[in-house]
C-alpha cells in the first residue's frame, strides 16, 4: 500500500491556542488545508513523529488505545490549555515496537493513564485530525538517533502498515528555524527572528516546492547548523525516510513566525 | 517583619528511580527497592530539614525547561498526576503541593529587576515537572512545607554555558534579595545530577542492582574530584573548573541549579557534608548538605514568622 499523504508541519501551540493573532493566522488556515487534503486521502493510519516528545533510553511508541486529557505547555500556559482525545492504532504501533529490532533499535511500549502527551503531537492532532477520526502511530524522537536512524524508523514504520494493507499518511511535527525572540514582544508584530534564517527557511522551501530531494538532503546539515533547526530538523527525516526522498514537489501552505521561529505547514506531492 | 535568611542548601538530585525504589503510596508502580544508598542518603538530609524546620522550600529543576525567561510557579495549590515521559514504567506519582505565591512573585520581581526575564505561572491545569517533585518528595515526603518552583530557562544550552550560568548567578542573588525582603527562613534545593552519561537501554528489572555502575570513568572520576572540593569548602575552586567538568562529564549542573543554589547562599566557603552518592542508570548523583546556621552564616533563632502552611498532611 503506498504512502498516501506526507505533511510536516509545526508543533508550537502558539497558532492554535491564539487563532486570530494576525502573523498567525496564515499558519491556521495552512494547517486547516492539509486537514482538507488529508480527510479528502483517506489513510488508515496517521504516522506521527513530533520532535517534542523526546526519549533518551530505547525508541518509544505509544500504544494505549485511546489517550485523553488536558495538557498545559511549559513554555506558553497563559494562552490556554490543549484538551487532547487520540485514538492509537495499537496493532500498528505494536508491530512497530518489534519491527525496531530490523534496524538494530530497542523499543518500548508506552500504555501508561496520565502519560503526558508532547505539545507538538496535540496540536499537530487538533488540527489535522480534529474529530480523531483517523487512528494514530506516534513515536518518540530519541535524541541520540540521528536523522538517519530516523528515516530508517518511518521506513519500518510504512513497511509494517504495508505489512497490515493499511494507507499511511506521514506527519512529522515540528519547527523551521529555531530562534526565538528571547525577550516579550509584542505578538501582534511577530516575525522571524532575523533576516539570516528568513532567507535559509525560504531556501529549504524553495527544495521541497520544486521536488529537489537531492539538493534538499545536501543542504539539511547546512541549514540545520546555520538555522538552529529544530532537533535538526528530524521531522523531515521520518517524512523523506517514509517517502525514500521521492516526492514531485511540495505545497507550501503557509510559512510564518512563531515568536521569532520558523514555521510552515507543508504537503508533499507524489 | 524579620530579615529572612537561607538556612540551608541541598543538592537534591532527582532520578524518579529513588521515588520507585522507596514504594511509597503516592506513587502507582511498585518495586522491589533499589538505589538504597542514594535513598538512605535522602534519609539523612531528611532528618537534617526536619530539624531545621524552615518556611519554604525552594527548587530549580531542570525538568522545567523554559524558553523566554525564568518562570516561578504561580498558583497557590497545584495538584495532579505527573508520569514522567521518559521513565513512566517507573513513576506515577498523584502530587498535591502548596506553593508560597508571595515568595514567588518577589523572587520574580527581584530578578526582573535585575535584568531578567521573568514570568509567573498562573494556570491552574498546569502539570508540576518530575523533577521538581521527585526532589521535593525525596526531601519531603510529608508535603507539608510550602514550596516555590522555579523553571530552568535554557539559556546555558541556547546561548552558552558562561553566559547561561550568569543568569543563574543573577537569578541567585535576586532569589536571595526576595527572601530577604519576606522574612522568610529557607532552604534552596538544587535538583541536579552530576556526571549526566548514562546508559541507553534500560535493565530488564531496573531495580536489579547488579546492573547499576556508573555509565563512564571518567565522568565518575569527574564526580569524585568535585565532591571532594565540595567537602574542603573549595567553593572557588569548584565554580572555577565548572564549565571543564559540564563539558567533559556531561554535567547537569550546566542546567542551572546548582549555580542558582550557590549564589543564592553567597558561595559560601564552607564544607558540604556529603550525605551519600550513587549512580542511576549511570548517572552520579550526590546528596550534599550545606548548613548555613551551622556555618554562623544564618542566624539560629526560631522562625521568623510561622510557617506559612503545614496544612498538607500527605502520608509519608
Amino acid at each position: 500500500m503506498p504512502v498516501v499523504g506526507a505533511y510536516l508541519v509545526p508543533g508550537t501551540p502558539l497558532p492554535y491556542l491564539v487563532q486570530d493573532n494576525p502573523p498567525w493566522t496564515s499558519l491556521v488556515a495552512g494547517y486547516q488545508k492539509a486537514a482538507k487534503s488529508l480527510a479528502e486521502k483517506k489513510p488508515d493510519v496517521l504516522l506521527v513523529y513530533s520532535t517534542q516528545w523526546i526519549a533518551v533510553l530505547d525508541e518509544l511508541w505509544q500504544t494505549r488505545r485511546r489517550v485523553q486529557g488536558l495538557h498545559v505547555d511549559e513554555n506558553w500556559y497563559e494562552y490556554g490549555d490543549l484538551p487532547f482525545d487520540l485514538r492509537i492504532d495499537t496493532k500498528m504501533a505494536k508491530a512497530c515496537v518489534k519491527g525496531c529490532a530490523s534496524v538494530g533499535v530497542k523499543a518500548k511500549e508506552v500504555d501508561y493513564d496520565g502519560f503526558p502527551i508532547d505539545t507538538g503531537t496535540i496540536v499537530a492532532a487538533n488540527f489535522l485530525n480534529p474529530d480523531g477520526k483517523i487512528p494514530m502511530v506516534i513515536a518518540a524522537n530519541n535524541l541520540y538517533h540521528d536523522p538517519g536512524l530516523t528515516e530508517k524508523l518511518a521506513q519500518m514504520a510504512v513497511k509494517t502498515a504495508n505489512g497490515q494493507k493499511k494507507r499511511v499518511a506521514v506527519v512529522g511535527v515540528g519547527g523551521l528555524s529555531g530562534t526565538i525572540f528571547r525577550k516579550e514582544i509584542n505578538i501582534a508584530k511577530d516575525k522571524i527572528a532575523s533576516e539570516s534564517d528568513d532567507k535559509a527557511n525560504k531556501k529549504l522551501l524553495g527544495l521541497m516546492r520544486r521536488g529537489d530531494g537531492a539538493g534538499l538532503k545536501k543542504y539539511l546539515p547546512d541549514y540545520a547548523g546555520a538555522a538552529r533547526a529544530d532537533m535538526g530538523m528530524k521531522h523531515l527525516s521520518w517524512v523523506m525516510g517514509a517517502l525514500r526522498w521521492r516526492f514531485s514537489g511540495a505545497k507550501v501552505h503557509a510559512y510564518g513566525p512563531t515568536y521569532g521561529s520558523g514555521a510552515a505547514v507543508v504537503e508533499f506531492n507524489k | 517583619m524579620a530579615k529572612g535568611e537561607i538556612i540551608a542548601g541541598f543538592l537534591a538530585p532527582h532520578p524518579p528511580h529513588l521515588v520507585y525504589g522507596e514504594n511509597p503510596p503516592q506513587n502507582e508502580p511498585k518495586s522491589e527497592g533499589g538505589w538504597e544508598q542514594l535513598r538512605w542518603a535522602y534519609e539523612r538530609a531528611r532528618a537534617s530539614l526536619e530539624r531545621m524546620k524552615p518556611d519554604v522550600l525552594l527548587v530549580h529543576s531542570p525538568h522545567w525547561m523554559t524558553q523566554l525567561g525564568h518562570h516561578f510557579l504561580g498558583v497557590e495549590n497545584l495538584s495532579g498526576k505527573s508520569v514522567d515521559p521518559i521513565f513512566p514504567n517507573l513513576f506515577r506519582y498523584d502530587f498535591e503541593l502548596e506553593v508560597d505565591v508571595k515568595l514567588a512573585e518577589a523572587c520574580c520581581a527581584e530578578a526582573a529587576k535585575a535584568g531578567l526575564v521573568t514570568k509567573m505561572m498562573r494556570n491552574p491545569n498546569f502539570r508540576v515537572d518530575y523533577g521538581t517533585i521527585t526532589t521535593l518528595h525525596m526531601i519531603r515526603p510529608q508535603w507539608d512545607i510550602p514550596v516555590v518552583g522555579i523553571s530552568a530557562n535554557n539559556s546555558p544550552y541556547y546561548l552558552n554555558t558562561k553566559e547561561g550560568l550568569s543568569e543563574m548567578d543573577k537569578l541567585g542573588k535576586a532569589t536571595r534579595k526576595a527572601i530577604e525582603k519576606t522574612g522568610r527562613r529557607a532552604v534552596v534545593l538544587a535538583s541536579n545530577t552530576l556526571c549526566h552519561w548514562h546508559f541507553h537501554e534500560e535493565p530488564a528489572l531496573p531495580e536489579d542492582m547488579s546492573q547499576e555502575h556508573p555509565q563512564d570513568y571518567a565522568g565518575y572520576k569527574w564526580d569524585m574530584r568535585i565532591i571532594e572540593m565540595l567537602r574542603q569548602g573549595k567553593t572557588k575552586e569548584v565554580f572555577k573548573v565548572l564549565p571543564q567538568f559540564i563539558d567533559e562529564a556531561f554535567a547537569e549542573v550546566k542546567s542551572g541549579a546548582f549555580t542558582w543554589m550557590f549564589s543564592a547562599m553567597g558561595y559560601p566557603e564552607i564544607p558540604g557534608d556529603l550525605h551519600g552518592y550513587g549512580t542511576v542508570i549511570g548517572t552520579g548523583n550526590a546528596v550534599m548538605e550545606w548548613d548555613l546556621v551551622k556555618a554562623g552564616l544564618a542566624s539560629k533563632r526560631g522562625a521568623a514568622k510561622k510557617p506559612a502552611a503545614r496544612k498538607l498532611k500527605k502520608a509519608a
